[in-house]
């Protein structure tokens, strides 16, 4: 589903040039779960941007679903991203003036869903996330955890072919954080690729497949072993 | 998706309150100006188009070409009406009437004469072939087609005759003044539509020969115009028209007299469309006509409307950019999700027309305010009904609309820019040229309003320096009234005296002609031969009898005053003795002026006194007495000193004047002027404009601070933790305030610096058309700085203080 090749990115002030991603090559296969783990700094947030088509790399290759997405323009990038890719984040990133159903309708609406079709979808969700009960609230009048399965219920109300997650529990205590990493795996079960970018060993634990980053390269790569019979290296 | 943007739109607006209320507030303010003047101008450029062939009609008029520069008259000689209905060729009609003003109209029914009827004239057969009226009672082609004929509108036939029917008032006479007796032949419908055709008596013209206007409708002389004679073509084509012209200047070149030839002046008669007609320009509309729409006027107000709205805009721009940032988020995430730059664009334009939307609301209750404050200074047929006509409801809706994108499209255009990496990452910098783009437009409009500051008070320093001058003779508590001008009866005159001398109140009396200032001149020209040369100049006559100097105070400087009232002498004024040329007022005596059997004594010569608006010269001037009065007697008003000590008792003496006169003109109506109200009146468009200006200011200054304020709340705000940290280390509330303060109150500094020379500029070239002109002192720049900076000031102390004296702990904490 993903493929890149040599990504390259850099930050460039006037006097330093930094380099995030630094020849980085991977593949990620349709269905697959990977979790990026690294230390601050190593790359990951700017990994993930360039694969949720949010910024574009200074060089190397990124195909994603056949096609090559490097050098692509921001409303080709927006077209491509809408009807693809979710996003969940750490900090939630609800929109504080929506409600909960409006939050979760958005991507129906850049996607142009009617609106008759729009309520049933974000009606499902939204009870399949169970916060059926909370969709007239805005977002401030809910818990952490309950805001993360709002932007849960948004990133998926698209059926996207990808999930895109930065860290979804960094703001959530254990047990709501767990909550959502079940979420997550259910969704990669009913045939959802999910990668996500985490500090934590314990959400790593979810995932397929672990791709360590150091300094905007790959160090190593583990694949659990309890799915290494379901994922030929 | 369009509810989502309503939604979302309504609950940012109620959000920020604050911001909200700043952005309406401004954009009503203007919108409403805009309304207004919107509307004067419609109003005004939707005059007469309902004619049939309106854009054939053309009203002939005359301009005179002299060394001294060009005059116009909107009337023509008579000669030439019966040359263009015989000769001239490429017209379909043409139609002639003469505006007149009767004195009073009678009925066997009636049991009262009716005073002063207005809006009459005596017009040619062809003028009901020329116009289209909608005829109640009888018909356009005999109706006015023989002597003693009448046809009244709809209005002045109910005014006359109330209780009878329109074909029973056909047959009844008017009798104007006493003398010319009419049948009424026919009753048209008044103008539905907006026209200055506003004629309410249409006499036959053949009748007008036997009125007191019979010596103008049979004036045979190509050299004396008068305003009331009106001549009205109708082209065949609008290609017709310089050919049409070519004939009136050969018609005008073949009638040109002797004396014309002699000292280069040239007549011209000019073809004036209908669409000019109702912004009188250089002309007028009718003798009768009181307003007269001003294009220069209109095309100023168009501008302070701009300006407001502008100023409204600016701080909408301005509002929106400084809280760009607390919009990031929401803008990050929607990118996030697919929402296209276009999208975003047009989200936070429909943001903008919503907020338009509730200002318009606002606005057209300020506008009904607005009509009513400027009540004198529009027409009287422009109400606030008018906003229901559709096609200022389509103007509205496009303003709306423009404002909207002008408002809204910077800052949307800053807003939708906004990377979603950078905004979920909270990553933004605003940029350096945001900054100085919102600094720019603070400039922008504190330019403005100083220049409008300034204006008003150098403009107002000027009429209060025209009011207060000295106008050189005597206004305090002098009052004149003018005997009835139909009644030529000395006799009257001295008994009205005889009783207003009963009145202990009345100290001094006076009979003449105009007061020493008026809007009345008479004027004559007159030769003086000092041996070598020939000096001419026109010499304004002013009548009176011999009280009438010491009454307005006016003294001597050298000779005597008239013998008797009727002996042909004048005492000149100064400004006459030196342009004819005498080193001293005693050099002039004894000459003479003219020659022959007009040749006139200098007897005495007076000091100078202004004669009109300190916008004018003290021009040349003779005092003179009633010299024609076997004929037309000059001395028809009656000057009266009242006592200056018993003010309090003048409404008294006004009512005893008033019984005094109902004995003696028992038909006239009595009007009692004081000669202070009078030279007022001289400025009656600078106490509008004033009036005007002020608002103006007012409003200008209003929606700039309005903008200052905004942005010293949000940029206050930001600095919470800053001021926190400074008072920790021990900032003084007064060291804080000047920090905060500090960058706008140079941006106000700056816009003072540009408006200043704008605003010298302006107002120099105002005062030009003023004689007598009040200095533009540096103070009135120094003080209009100073105040706007002081009120910038307390403004923002509002703000800063407040956030200032808060205890430093509790803003460091919450961060």
């Amino acid at each position: 589903m993903i493929t890149i090749i040599d990504l390259e990115k850099y930050y460039a002030t006037e006097e330093v040039r930094t380099i995030a991603l630094n020849k980085l090559s991977f593949k990620v296969r349709e269905g697959e779960f990977v979790a990026i783990m690294g230390p601050s700094g190593c790359g990951k947030s700017t990994l993930l941007n360039i694969l949720g088509l949010l910024d574009d790399p200074d060089g190397g290759s990124f195909i994603f679903n056949d096609i090559e997405v490097a050098g692509f323009n921001e409303r080709k990038r927006a077209e491509l991203r809408k009807h693809n890719i979710g996003f969940v984040f750490q900090s939630f990133n609800l929109i504080d003036e929506l409600t909960v159903f409006e939050n979760v309708e958005l991507p129906l609406i850049y996607t142009g869903v009617k609106a008759a079709e729009r309520k049933e979808r974000v009606d499902a969700v939204l009870e399949k996330m169970g916060i059926m009960h909370r969709r007239k609230h805005f977002p401030q009048q809910l818990s952490g955890g309950q805001q993360q399965r709002v932007a849960v219920a948004r990133a998926v109300v698209n059926n996207p072919k990808l999930i895109l997650a930065d860290e979804p529990t960094g703001n959530l205590d254990s047990s709501n954080g767990n909550e959502v990493m079940d979420l997550l795996t259910e969704l990669n079960e009913a045939g959802t690729t999910i990668i996500m970018v985490t500090h934590s060993e314990h959400d790593a634990k979810y995932s397929h497949r672990i791709i360590r980053m150091l300094d905007g390269q790959k160090v190593t790569e583990n694949i659990l072993a309890d799915y290494k019979s379901s994922v030929a290296p | 998706m369009f509810r989502n943007y309503i939604k979302i739109a309504w609950r940012n607006i109620s959000k920020n309150k604050g911001f909200s209320a700043i952005n309406v507030i401004s954009l009503a303010i203007g919108l409403s100006a805009s309304f207004v003047i919107g509307l004067m101008v419609y109003y005004d450029f939707t005059f007469d188009k309902f004619h049939k062939d309106g854009d054939l009609i053309y009203r002939v008029t005359t301009v005179y070409n002299s060394p001294e520069g060009e005059d116009y008259n909107y009337g023509v000689s008579v000669p030439l009406i019966a040359e263009v209905k015989q000769k001239l060729t490429g017209i379909q009609q043409s139609t002639a009437f003469f505006t007149a003003e009767p004195s009073k109209v009678m009925n066997a029914g009636f049991s009262k004469a009716f005073n002063n009827p207005e809006r009459v004239i005596y017009a040619d057969p062809d003028f009901f072939g020329f116009l289209n009226y909608e005829w109640l009672a009888g018909n356009a082609i005999s109706a006015i087609d023989a002597p003693n004929k009448v046809v009244l509108t709809e209005n002045r036939a109910k005014k006359y005759f109330p209780n009878k029917s329109y074909n029973e008032i056909l047959g009844e006479t008017l009798v104007y003044d006493d003398s010319v007796a009419v049948a009424v032949t026919g009753i048209v419908a008044n103008f539905k539509d907006r026209t200055d055709f506003t004629f309410e008596e249409i006499i036959s013209l053949d009748t007008g020969k036997q009125s007191y206007m019979q010596d103008q409708i049979t004036d045979d002389n190509w050299n004396s115009t008068s305003s009331s004679t009106q001549l009205f073509v109708k082209l065949n084509d609008k290609n017709a028209r310089s050919k049409v012209q070519r004939q009136l200047d050969v018609f005008a070149k073949s009638n040109e007299s002797e004396n014309a030839v002699k000292y280069n002046e040239h007549r011209h008669f000019y073809l004036q469309a209908l669409s000019e007609l109702h912004f009188g320009g250089n002309y007028g509309v009718f003798d009768f006509t009181d307003y007269n729409a001003n294009k220069t006027v209109l095309t100023s107000l168009i501008w302070i409307a701009a300006f407001l709205l502008i100023l409204g805009c600016i701080n909408f721009i301005n509002l929106n950019t400084a809280q760009a940032t607390q919009r990031a988020k929401e803008i990050g995430i929607r990118k996030t999700l697919g929402s296209s730059k276009k999208q975003l664009i047009f989200q936070f334009l429909w943001e903008t027309f919503l907020l338009t939307l509730f200002a318009a609301f606002l606005s057209i209750l300020l506008a009904a305010g607005l009509i009513k404050v400027f009540a004198d200074f529009l027409p009287e047929g422009l109400h606030f009904g008018l906003f229901a006509d559709p096609f200022i409801i389509g103007f509205g809706m496009l303003l709306l609309v423009i404002i909207a994108v002008l408002a809204g499209f910077y800052p949307a255009m800053v807003l939708s820019s906004f990377k979603p990496v950078s905004v979920l990452k909270n990553r933004i910098f605003i940029t350096n040229s945001h900054l100085s783009l919102r600094k720019g437009l603070i400039v922008f409009q504190f330019i403005i309003a100083q220049v409008f500051i300034i204006s008003t008070v150098a403009v107002g320093k000027q009429i209060h320096f025209l009011m207060e001058k000295d106008m050189g003779f005597k206004t305090e508590a002098i009052t004149y009234i003018r005997t009835p001008w139909m009644d030529q009866s000395l006799q009257k005159r001295e008994v009205f005296i005889q009783k207003l001398k009963a009145i202990p109140q009345i100290e001094n009396i006076s009979l003449g002609g105009s007061p020493p200032a008026s809007f009345n001149t008479h004027a004559t020209e007159v030769v003086y031969l000092n041996g070598k040369t020939e000096v001419r100049t026109d010499l304004e006559l002013l009548y009176g009898d011999e009280a009438y100097l010491n009454l307005y105070d006016i003294e001597l400087l050298a000779g005597r005053k008239l013998r008797n009232d009727t002996i042909h002498e004048y005492v000149i004024n100064d400004a006459c003795r030196k342009v004819l040329g005498f080193e001293s007022p005693a050099e002039a005596i004894g000459k003479t002026l003219g020659q022959g059997k007009d040749a006139v004594p200098i007897v005495g010569v007076m000091e100078d006194f202004n004669q009109r608006s300190l916008k004018t010269q003290i021009q040349p001037m003779a005092f003179v007495g009633d010299w024609s009065r076997k004929r037309y007697s000059q001395f028809n008003t009656i000057h009266m000193q009242l006592n200056q000590q018993g003010s309090k008792n003048w409404p008294e003496t006004i009512a005893k004047a008033e019984t005094a006169w109902q004995t003696v003109y028992p038909e006239s109506d009595f009007k009692m002027e004081f000669i202070d109200q009078t030279i007022a009146k001289f400025y009656q468009t600078e106490s509008s404009m004033t009036k005007l200006l002020n608002w103006a200011t007012g409003l200008s200054v209003l929606i700039s601070c309005l903008g200052l304020l905004g942005l010293v709340i949000y940029t206050t705000e930001r600095r919470v933790k800053e001021i926190g940290i400074r008072k920790v280390l021990g900032a003084s509330l007064a060291q804080l305030n000047l920090l905060l303060c500090k960058d706008f109150i140079v941006l106000v500094l700056v816009a003072f610096i540009v408006a200043a020379p704008i605003a010298y500029y302006g107002l120099h070239n105002w005062l030009q058309d003023y004689a007598y002109k009040t200095r533009l002192n540096w103070w009135i720049f120094a003080a209009s700085g100073f105040g706007i900076v002081a009120l910038a000031l307390i403004i923002m102390s509002v703000k800063t203080l407040s956030t200032a004296s808060k205890i430093p702990v509790k803003s460091l904490r919450t961060e």
